[in-house]
């Protein structure tokens, strides 16, 4: 039983450490060229986005557009730079390696991270709606069971205990006006906090 | 004579055992809510504010005093246990202190850290009992020009941290800079970059953007790699950090402990350009300097040493000129004014037995913060003694609403989670994310000190070199680029390009 999850992550290391794709190789050569690229159009383009209407303030001195102008100027001037070296080593057959990934990890999940990142994302989205008090304990809950988690002892005390704790330390201690959610989890969360003494 | 006979006073008064609770209490706040990524010790030291209505002015700034000190420090143990810092400060922490870490090495990083911070504060606190009046009168001198030839020397700094890759950490650093232009001017009052939206009209917060740069995508990292942080023992012994291991760092202490000294006192610089800078410094004039990032002990004592040095200096402006040397020591102004108390020169001569107990009470806060930190960072190392998953959860929801209370505003909770998955994409292909935030931290300062020499100058664009406070300033700020960059320049200048490999096949 001891030998499973080093076989597991010896099998993920050999995986790790096999050759990329064509399709990764493509894309690795593609990143050093296409970053420099999006932040040139982007420093290009974002000066005539400044002000949200048509008119233009006027004002003596330099003005509120001169900071912010030298600012994205100097990107746009230092971005030219990076590309013209990158597509200078394209040219000339060579790899760029300005941009590597970090080798301080055998093994990267990449689908266990976007679905980290979707799950921060469902938090902060359904915070306001749900309420903190829900939005924690449900977050906390999907989490532990996303990272492998699936004792039921834990998967039943960390959230509770979890969001009571931060609940009293923030909300009732910090005073702090987190989200109660809206509607139905309003009224929930004003009993929830009440029941806690909080309220 | 005069001074040590008021310092004995201080140290009498200090030592009463109301006051030194109070002491003891700030720092423990200011440890723990420095500790906890996103809950700075300057929301602290705000929100302990309406506290000190209770107190008398003494220990209304003692306390404070406490947090400040323990504050400063406590960002620190995120940074090197989670690679979070709690505090801007506590960036360059992260570079060393969170190599230490993976390699096992935390409470070795930790015992370092807290000794550097011991030793930069202490000497602080004795530089701000006997130096004060000196320093005073230098930092009168200081007008906006030479504050924005001071933030310009803290971002140039970043060049120095730039491993062989100067322009890519100038688009990073610009980036920040640019980001930090949203919102409204300073001078001016007219919204940039707001696309109609009116909460963008007030502008992004660097806290925010720190907090979803540096915590976001370190959770996901954490749970992704299944990345194992619990303390264990290197090469077969425990990894703390002994006697010899401090000595051997002791220039790298004084270095940094000289420079916060130096940078702290001038107002508006305070603790985050006072670390990077000194390890900037430290980068160049370290034997393992190139090797800075990957774990080396002197990369983490530097900063430390310089950042807790910045804390005493930056009393200094306060008590004597009453000038707040940054948010924190502008907190503690007010703490003043509200007790109906003017700190300036006159408070040396008003009320001196307050002002040497506030300096006693910093040189024991510097002394008690060994204790504290390594306490809070027993804590903390209890604490990733759980589950990567568990830990992972509460970070995220502790930085989420780190980034709520910046101003009690959902919309900063969804611009850390637009900067949480950008610093997640800037790690996983390689881009420096330190510059940006370092350009959103300092970018509005800059351009608010440049607008403002500017428009008292009538338009004189030569106000920068033609003072000589500025223009020494600056010229350190050219001269910290040219030897910058000049290892890079002079192996490119003798070798062939080292970006450059053979094409794969």
């Amino acid at each position: 039983m001891a030998m499973a999850p080093n076989m597991r992550t010896e099998d993920a290391a050999r995986q790790a450490a096999a050759p990329p794709t064509p399709r990764a190789r493509r894309a690795k050569r593609l990143i050093p060229v296409a970053v420099p690229a999006l932040l040139l159009a982007a420093s290009l383009a974002l000066p005539g986005f400044m002000f949200s209407s048509d008119r233009r303030p006027d004002v003596p001195g330099l003005g509120p557009a001169a900071w912010p102008n030298a600012v994205l100027a100097l990107l746009a001037l230092c971005s030219a730079i990076w590309l013209f070296s990158e597509v200078w080593l394209l040219v000339r057959g060579r790899v760029s390696t300005s941009l590597a990934t970090p080798h301080d990890e055998d093994v990267y999940h990449y689908g266990k991270a976007l679905t980290g990142i979707l799950l921060v994302i469902a938090f902060g989205w359904l915070l306001p709606i749900v309420g903190f008090a829900l939005a924690c304990a449900g977050f906390l809950l999907v989490w532990c069971l996303y990272g492998g988690l699936r004792h039921p002892a834990v998967l039943l005390l960390v959230p509770t205990i979890g969001t009571v704790a931060l609940l009293w330390m923030f909300m009732g201690l910090a005073l702090m006006p987190l989200s109660r959610g809206a509607g139905v989890f309003d009224r929930f969360s004003v009993w929830l906090l009440q029941l806690l003494g909080i309220y | 004579m005069q001074t040590i006979d008021l310092l004995m006073a201080g140290f009498a008064s200090a030592f009463q055992i109301t006051a030194f609770l109070t002491v003891v209490a700030g720092l423990l706040v200011g440890v723990i809510a420095g500790a906890l990524p996103g809950i700075s010790f300057v929301n602290a030291m705000a929100m302990a504010l309406p506290f000190t209505y209770a107190m008398n002015v003494t220990h209304a700034m003692l306390f404070l005093g406490g947090i400040y000190v323990g504050g400063v420090f406590g960002g620190s143990i995120s940074a090197i246990m989670i690679n979070v810092p709690g505090t801007p400060a506590s960036l360059p922490a992260t570079w060393d202190g969170y190599a230490m870490t993976k390699k096992g090495q935390v409470k070795r990083a930790l015992t370092i850290a807290v000794t550097a911070s011991a030793v930069g504060g202490l000497v602080s606190a004795l530089l701000l009992t006997f130096l004060s009046a000196p320093f005073a009168t230098f930092a009168m001198k200081f007008s906006q020009p030479e504050f924005f030839a001071a933030t310009v020397l803290g971002l140039v700094s970043v060049i120095a941290i730039a491993k062989d890759k100067p322009v890519i950490t100038m688009i990073s650093l610009l980036s920040g800079m640019a980001i930090g232009t949203v919102g409204v001017d300073p001078l001016y009052g007219q919204a940039r970059f707001s696309f109609g939206i009116p909460e963008v009209e007030s502008g992004i917060r660097f806290v925010v953007v720190m907090i979803g740069l540096f915590a976001i995508g370190e959770v996901v990292d954490l749970v992704a790699t299944d990345r194992d942080l619990r303390p264990r023992k290197a090469d077969g012994k425990v990894a703390g950090a002994s006697f010899r291991d401090i000595w051997n760092v002791k220039g790298a202490i004084a270095r940094g402990t000289a420079l916060g000294c130096m940078i702290g006192v001038i107002p508006g610089a305070g603790a985050t350009p006072g670390a990077v800078i000194a390890y900037g410094v430290e980068k160049q004039v370290n034997p393992r300097g190139k090797e800075f990032g990957t774990g080396i002990e002197a990369g983490l004592a530097a900063p430390e040493a310089a950042k807790n040095a910045t804390t005493g200096a930056a009393m200094v402006p306060l008590l004597t000129l009453g000038i707040p040397g940054s948010a924190a020591t502008a907190i503690m102004l007010a703490a003043m004014m509200l007790q109906g108390v003017n700190p300036g020169p006159l408070l040396f001569i008003m009320d001196p037995s307050m002002v040497y107990t506030i300096f006693a009470a910093m040189i024991i806060a510097n002394v008690l913060m060994i204790g504290a930190g390594v306490g809070v960072a027993q804590m903390f190392s209890t604490l990733m003694r759980t589950p990567p998953a568990i830990l992972a959860g509460f970070i995220v929801i502790l930085s989420l609403i780190g980034a709520y209370g910046v101003r009690n505003n959902i919309f900063d909770v969804y611009v850390c989670l637009v900067f949480g998955v950008i610093g997640w994409a800037m790690k996983r292909v390689g881009f420096p994310s330190a510059p940006l935030v370092l350009g959103v931290i300092l970018g509005p300062l800059a351009e608010r000190y440049f607008l403002t020499s500017i428009a008292n100058s009538r338009q004189d664009y030569t106000v920068f070199f033609t003072r000589p406070i500025s223009a020494t300033i600056l010229s350190l700020a050219l001269i910290f680029v040219l030897w910058s960059l000049w290892p890079s320049v002079r192996t490119r200048i003798g070798r062939q390009p080292a970006q450059a490999k053979p094409k794969e096949r």
